[in-house]
């Protein structure tokens, strides 16, 4: 019926411009808002109506991630390959083999390069198929679709537009939805968006009033709305569209729309209506690829083969004019002036003669360059990555049952060479475990615990103090708070229990927490925006203030002991307006009133501002309440204050006027909303100050020091306040006394005098003429005292303000030269963007490798921007986790990832690639003296399956074993001495210096191996007096060679197992098993019989004993006297503990056995149930409860900065940490 | 629902492996001063003798060359050697003497040895079909011989540039005046005679063609009986080769002369080129050869020499193993 309209409005109508217009023009009843210009048009989904939709031709909800099907496999994964220039070099090189200037036969290179591509294209296959699996239990997973008035489970890819469908709690939204009913009242769900945004507070979601009926198949079934909305497009934060029902046409926007990769919350189920499927989803327009990042090592590797490339084009070179030189007439055996087949020994033409050797030799010469390198690195990176750093023991952390993954094998050995760490503070160096800990109220001290900082600086005072381990304390995540004086009810009997009640009912209140779960003190969990916000209603609670439910206007607090001890009283309070913490206001407010009709503003928020607002009088409280918060923030503890004022009903009411007005106003919303605030929070009473600890992760000081000792500098870079972040870096060992410390921040008198002023202009010139000079001066003695012979250490603290200047372009190498010279800088207060910048800034300025590890979506930037990202995994949101190179669970796992799988994995692979080009160089170099004796003809010197196998299959295998297996030292040695890593940052090992010296052994050896072959075969060399032909000369020399070129691999390890004599003996083997069965296959080819004429030789025998010793001798030599005079840091921890048997899972043991007390407790916590929230600077700074409210009148949510992850973490996966621990 | 998830989040924790722990059992060889001293001593003491030994079976061979090419060429012709040696007229004829400085014991190898030819010239060493050689029915495998592949005649059989340059020089040795037999069987290797040159395969088209190169070939015999053909055939990897032309199966004495009769065909002059004949016996080394001798010795003694040094360095220079002052970063803190 309707179906005709639909396929002329639904369909792709960006193809189709008539359409459109007739579309709009049909529909003239209905103005579609912002229309996406990328996407002309709109799309009518017939709800209910398969037959309709069916006409528009919408895609199906079935994704697909892969890269390649089966037909699209050869072609698109071929071309991948040519993309690397490596292959594309050898794919010339075949397709030169092939024509007559070849000096080889096709095989020789068609092998290898057939060989490598195999080898590549399973690897592809591989992952694919991986992805093909991963999409197919994503799109086979089933939901309820809504069929013949009941409802029918059928899986995601059978979903189509207009379907109603419906989701269980926790389950995942298959689609984007329209939100139609849920089981909630006031059709209100929520939904958690980690997947999409990393943020982990819940969402509300609220259905149409019209449509919130329709949660019953059988009323379901009944509804037959047409919705029109906006093409598909990426913008995850909004959305146009209409809903028609029964001939009314009502408004729909992003609060009606459940995403596709968002699960349902808090909610038995919802209904919803199908919008947008499978590709066409929001998330999956959003998917996008990481770029890929290339390690140091590799790019260094691309300088060396265009080295090798150079080197390659000089011996052609040379060989060329050689071979314009030589041809001549006169060698009439030659027959050189007929012209044959081809010109290119024509003697009258010496030019072509010369263009066309060097075709000849590039063909010959082209295995200089070593075709398996890059499938053999990539191979054994990918070994490393998913056999090593994915297993290793030491790296799982049992209590959130993580282990260290590695999300890309691509960096693996950039690990062993990082310079500079970027740390987030909250969630890396600390535990983001928000714990009341202490409070002060009316004056009165409360808590008695002592924190780590505070007991980190007894012990740098040289004092011990133990921890009290009070039997008392209750316990429960976000509450680590002892003191009898307030617990069950006790308070009452407190000097002024009036304030500890408006306190308690300030916690109670004043927040923006979320209760999910069942109404029992024991059961509920809050949600929250930041944890400091759960432990602050957590600490409520258990002051017997229980806030368990809440409605947009309403909040159900279960009182306990207010009127008398033991009595429970369920009391509610009406929210009349939540006034929002931002970073400028720092602080929140929420207007309330009482059952009585009592008109109360709770206020919490930073001591400055609420110290500003506070009513006169009253100054001893104000001053002891000073001196407590100073106590608090000098032992690391976060510290908020509260207070209240009463108001009376018409001051109420004027205010609440101004207040919807800048509301309602369409510019300046905010600026006007915090002027408004402004009016009503004032004359404030104080009631006292909260203290939450922030708990630093487990070994991060030691894991700090130890990097340190490595020569790693650590940046912090946080958004906390600059005392925080001093106090954190002194309990990290960061920074200590004996430090020179530049502070440079923008609190300061001056500042903020000017600030006051409220100049922009003014103040922005202001503070930038002072960092300026502050940085300058600190840059002069810093200078004075690096110059200087105290060796006294530096440390910068600069705070996110100044350092918006400093990274002016002008001041920005000051800056950077300042910040090299310190051993650690901290950067408190800066933004999301301002961390990547400076991590950019040291990464591009300094051209020094870098590391950024973090844990939430604030970090991704830096985690992008930096060589390497860690993202700190097992407990917070997936974003930073998606972004980074490599996950762990712990900061501190840290030393394990980059002083055992960094340390190694660069060792090797130097180990691997300069092997590669010795081989290569020396099988090359032979074949290049060769030239010299053939009249540059460039005839070949070995037979061309010599040269095929040589890199595939004779010296192959035995280099990836030591790409696996070599190590130098063990794990616990290379952690007990970090110092070891510094030869990694200086890239000892793979630089211009070494290359050389390995091109000079590679001369060296070839000569050995050529000259020695072709000098001792000049005469009969049986006792019947027979000569050896070419081919009988080239296998022997080969034979020598492959023993040669294998027997220095051994030479290189540090360690010797049995893989690596196994394939070690097995390449010789393979060699000889080879000449063996081939010499007896081809009779038309010179190698027929060869190696059994040898065997019958004495030739051989001496040669093979000769060669090989003779070639070795030098790097022998090279090695002992390199050991024995100038030793390598590594091969001195050799020696020392070279009597100690290697100590097999001893280190795995220490984790578990040495558990002091304090450990223990720790262990404890981490326990318990996680939160799962998201910190972003300051306590209290994500909007998630108030956006709701401000998006109900017509406010849409600030965009995020932050871009929205792939698909991957859609994968279903068991999301509760209860269970997870069992 | 929660079963599910149950058996979803069993732990991830990682199997315990030697591999996976990177802790397999391995050989940590440390290259000590006392390893070098000792490698190099044992090398030293193995390589002596062995040197001694090569080089006292290659003193063992008598060995005799004698280059003929421009003594062999008349004055008259000596400033055209071309037209010499092209020519039919000429009298190619050429007596050499040699004297026997020691006494050579039977089999006493002869060998033509020729300088400057490029057998190992890419255009040269492809010139030949291996097909053909062994198969009658291949004879018309001849794509790798141009130009010298075929006439109107049909193909060449053997063809290709290095049967067509064929050595054609001959050798007669006479004791005074009594002949020696030279014994021209059994000069090339068994694997070629039986399976690269056919038993059945008869010269076809030989020296046919408008330039003639070199030797002709017996028609009325098989490659596989032409034994000069098959060890030219087996090209040689420098351009300076040996190639065995026959045996002489009787004793010479010391100081005997002998005369060699030389039939001096083959053209080396146009490019330069020298030939030799060469008299040796053989042992198990082969013929005359001093390189494996002093290769041996050679290192030996190098060996001897860098062990000597290391010892001297080991004592002049100790440094104690595994000492942690020796680690940089402990240098360094004294250095300051």
């Amino acid at each position: 019926m309707k179906g005709w309209r639909g396929s002329r409005q639904g369909g792709d109508s960006a193809s189709s411009p008539v359409a459109v217009e007739r579309s709009l023009t049909s529909s003239s009843s209905i103005r579609l808002g912002r229309v996406q210009p990328q996407a002309p048009g709109h799309r009518t989904v017939f709800c209910n109506d398969r037959d309709a939709n069916h006409l528009a031709k919408y895609k199906g909800n079935a994704v697909s991630t892969t890269k390649y099907n089966v037909i699209t496999f050869l072609p698109k994964g071929l071309y991948e390959q040519f993309r690397r220039v490596a292959n594309l070099y050898f794919l010339t090189i075949s397709c030169l083999s092939f024509t007559p200037v070849s000096p080889v036969s096709p095989i020789t290179n068609v092998i290898p390069l057939s060989l490598v591509l195999f080898v590549s294209l399973v690897k592809e296959a591989f992952e694919d198929w991986k992805r093909l699996q991963n999409d197919m239990t994503i799109n086979n997973s089933c939901v309820d679709v809504l069929q013949e008035q009941r409802w029918e489970s059928i899986p995601w890819k059978k979903l189509q537009v207009g379907d109603i469908v419906r989701v269980k709690q926790d389950g995942f939204f298959p689609a984007d939805l329209l939100l139609l009913a849920s089981t909630n009242p006031d059709g209100v769900c929520y939904t958690e968006t980690a997947n999409l945004d990393g943020e982990t507070n819940l969402k509300i979601r609220k259905a149409l009033e019209k449509t919130w009926d329709y949660v019953a198949p059988e009323k379901a079934s009944e509804f037959k709305g047409e919705i029109q909305c906006e093409q598909p497009n990426n913008s995850l934060y909004t959305f146009t569209g209409n809903l028609i029902l029964q001939k009314q046409t009502i408004p729909i926007g992003p609060n009606q729309i459940l995403l596709r990769g968002c699960n349902l919350r808090n909610t038995e189920y919802i209904v919803g209506a199908v919008i947008f499927t499978g590709h066409e989803t929001k998330v999956m327009m959003n998917a996008m690829n990481v770029p890929s990042k290339r390690s140091t090592l590799e790019r260094k590797l691309d300088k060396v083969i265009a080295t090798l490339f150079g080197v390659l084009l000089c011996m052609c070179l040379i060989g060329a004019i050689g071979s314009a030189v030589f041809v001549n007439k006169k060698y009439h055996y030659l027959e050189l002036w007929i012209s044959g087949d081809s010109q290119q020994f024509n003697p009258r033409n010496r030019f072509v003669v010369f263009v066309l050797s060097i075709f000849t030799l590039i063909t010959l010469y082209s295995p200089i360059i070593p075709i398996s390198l890059y499938v053999s690195i990539e191979m054994i990176k990918f070994i490393q990555s998913t056999k090593f750093i994915n297993n290793d023991l030491h790296m799982y952390h049992s209590e959130t049952n993580t282990p260290a993954l590695a999300r890309t094998s691509n960096l693996n050995e950039e690990l062993g060479q990082v310079e500079y760490i970027f740390s987030d503070k909250t969630g890396t160096l600390t535990r983001n475990l928000m714990e009341f800990f202490k409070c002060s109220i009316g004056g009165e001290t409360y808590g008695t615990g002592v924190t780590e900082i505070e007991m980190g600086a007894a012990r740098r005072n040289g004092l011990n103090i133990k921890e009290k381990t009070a039997s008392n304390t209750a316990r429960e995540k976000g509450f680590n708070f002892d003191d009898a004086r307030l617990m069950h009810g006790a308070w009452r009997n407190e000097p002024n229990p009036d304030m500890c009640k408006e306190f308690f009912r300030c916690l109670a209140i004043c927040h923006t927490v979320l209760p999910e779960g069942e109404e029992t003190p024991e059961k509920l969990r809050y949600q929250a925006a930041s944890p400091d916000e759960a432990a602050l209603v957590t600490a409520a609670k258990n002051f017997g203030f229980f806030f368990y439910r809440r409605t947009p206007t309403m909040i159900y607090v279960r009182e306990s002991h207010v009127e008398k001890i033991g009595k429970v009283q369920d009391v509610t309070y009406e929210i009349l307006n939540v006034l929002e913490f931002n970073s400028t206001r720092k602080r929140q407010s929420v207007v309330c009133r009482y059952g009585d009709g009592r008109l109360v503003l709770y206020c919490k928020g930073a001591d400055t501002v609420i110290y500003e607002r506070l009513a006169s009088g009253n100054d001893e409280l104000k001053k002891i309440s000073r001196e407590q918060l100073e106590q608090y923030g000098e032992a690391g503890l976060r510290t908020l204050c509260l207070a209240y004022r009463n108001l009376s009903p018409e001051t109420y009411e004027s205010w609440n006027e101004k207040f919807i007005q800048a509301k309602s106003s369409l510019r300046d919303r905010e600026r006007k909303l915090d002027e408004v605030a402004e009016l009503i929070e004032k004359d404030l009473t104080l009631i006292g100050c909260t203290a939450i600890e922030d708990k630093l992760q487990e070994g991060v000081p030691s894991c700090i020091e130890t990097l340190s000792r490595a020569g790693i500098k650590i940046w912090v870079l946080t958004g906390d306040k600059l005392e925080t972040a001093i106090n954190i870096a002194y309990a990290c060992k960061l920074i200590n006394n004996d430090m020179k410390q530049f502070v440079i921040s923008s609190e300061t008198d001056a500042i903020r005098e000017v600030e006051s002023r409220g100049d922009q202009v003014e103040i922005a010139q202001f503070i930038r003429e002072t960092v300026k000079n502050e940085l300058q001066k600190c840059h002069e003695e810093a200078q004075h005292i690096v110059h200087g012979s105290t060796g006294q250490k530096l440390s910068l603290l600069i705070d996110g303000k100044c350092l918006m200047y400093a990274l002016d372009p002008n001041l920005r190498s000051t800056l950077l030269s300042l910040s090299l010279s310190c051993s650690s800088v901290v950067c408190c207060r800066v933004s999301p963007l301002q961390k990547a910048q400076v991590t950019r800034l040291v990464r591009k300025g300094a051209n020094k490798i870098t590391l950024s590890i973090g844990d939430g979506a604030n970090d991704v930037g830096m985690i992008q921007a930096a060589h390497v990202g860690v993202g700190i995994s097992g407990m917070e949101g997936m974003q930073a986790v998606m972004a980074s190179d490599f996950a762990i669970a712990q900061f501190r796992f840290l030393t394990d990832l980059l002083l055992v799988h960094g340390r190694w994995s660069y060792l090797r692979l130097c180990k691997v690639v300069s092997y590669f080009f010795y081989k290569n160089l020396t099988f090359t170099l032979t074949q290049f003296w060769y030239t010299f004796q053939t009249g540059y003809s460039g005839q070949r010197f070995y037979d061309d399956w010599f040269q095929s196998l040589y890199n595939v299959i004779f010296t192959a295998l035995p280099v990836i074993i030591v790409g696996l297996l070599d190590k130098d030292v063990n794990a616990s040695l290379s952690k007990k001495y970090p110092q070891l890593y510094k030869q990694g940052i200086d890239n000892a090992f793979f630089n211009w210096k070494v290359v050389g010296t390995l091109a000079c052994f590679s001369v060296y050896q070839s000569v050995i191996v050529y000259n020695f072959a072709i000098a001792s075969s000049t005469t009969g060399l049986t006792s019947a007096g027979k000569i050896l032909g070419v081919w009988d000369i080239s296998t022997a020399a080969f034979t020598c060679l492959v023993i040669t070129v294998n027997l220095r691999l051994l030479m290189m390890c540090n360690t010797v197992t049995r893989w690596h004599s196994i394939s070690v003996g097995g390449s010789i083997l393979a060699w000889f098993i080879f000449i063996f069965i081939y010499s007896l296959v081809f009779v038309n080819k010179g190698t027929y019989f060869t190696i059994y004429v040898l065997m019958s030789t004495a030739y051989l025998y001496l040669l093979a004993i000769l060669v090989p010793i003779v070639a070795l001798l030098g790097d022998f030599l090279y090695q002992g006297a390199q050991r024995w005079f100038y030793p390598y840091d590594y091969q001195i921890v050799q020696e020392i503990h070279r009597h100690e048997p290697e100590s097999i899972g001893a280190g795995l043991l220490e984790v578990g056995n040495q558990l002091t007390p304090e450990e223990e407790r720790r262990y404890a916590f981490a326990l318990l149930p996680r939160e799962r929230s998201k910190h972003t600077g300051f306590a209290f700074d994500s909007p998630g409860y108030e956006s709701f409210f401000a998006t109900q009148q017509g406010v849409s949510a600030p965009q995020k900065p932050w871009d929205v992850i792939r698909r991957a973490s859609m994968k279903p996966k068991s999301k509760s940490p209860r269970t997870s621990r069992h | 629902m929660d079963a599910s998830t149950r058996t979803k989040s069993r732990s991830k924790k990682p199997q315990y492996s030697r591999f996976t722990q990177q802790e397999l059992p391995a050989w940590k060889p440390i290259l000590t001063p006392k390893w070098i001293i000792t490698s190099f001593v044992i090398i030293a003491i193995l390589f002596t003798p062995a040197g001694l030994l090569c080089l006292w079976a290659s003193e063992r061979v008598v060995e005799i060359i004698d280059r003929y090419d421009d003594d062999c060429l008349p004055d008259s012709y000596s400033t055209d050697p071309d037209s010499f040696i092209q020519s039919n007229n000429t009298n190619k004829t050429c007596v050499r003497t040699l004297k026997v400085p020691r006494k050579m014991t039977a089999p006493i190898f002869i060998y033509y040895q020729l300088d400057n030819f490029y057998q190992n010239h890419r255009r040269y060493v492809k010139s030949r079909s291996d097909k053909q050689l062994r198969d009658p029915d291949e004879a018309d495998e001849t794509e790798d011989c141009k130009p010298i592949n075929g006439n109107d005649d049909g193909p060449i059989v053997p063809c290709g540039l290095v049967a067509w340059s064929l050595f054609n020089d001959t050798y007669k040795f006479f004791k005074g005046n009594k002949a020696i037999d030279i014994d021209k069987k059994d000069i090339a290797w068994e694997s070629d005679k039986k399976y690269k040159f056919g038993s059945n395969v008869y010269p076809k088209n030989f020296q046919n063609w408008e330039l003639i190169g070199g030797g002709a070939l017996d028609e009325s015999k098989p490659l596989s009986e032409q034994e000069d053909l098959i060890v030219w055939m087996k090209t040689a990897a420098l351009p300076t080769f040996r190639k065995l032309y026959g045996k002489i199966n009787t004793d010479l004495e010391a100081n005997e002369t002998i005369t060699v009769v030389i039939q001096n065909n083959y053209n080396t002059y146009v490019f330069g080129g020298e030939k030799k004949v060469a008299l040796s016996t053989a042992n198990w080394i082969g013929g005359k050869n001093d390189f494996f001798g002093i290769s041996f010795l050679t290192i030996g003694g190098v060996c001897f020499f860098v062990a000597i040094n290391f010892i001297l360095l080991y004592v002049l220079k100790p440094r104690p193993l595994g000492d942690p002052s020796y680690l940089s970063w402990n240098r360094n803190q004294g250095a300051q």
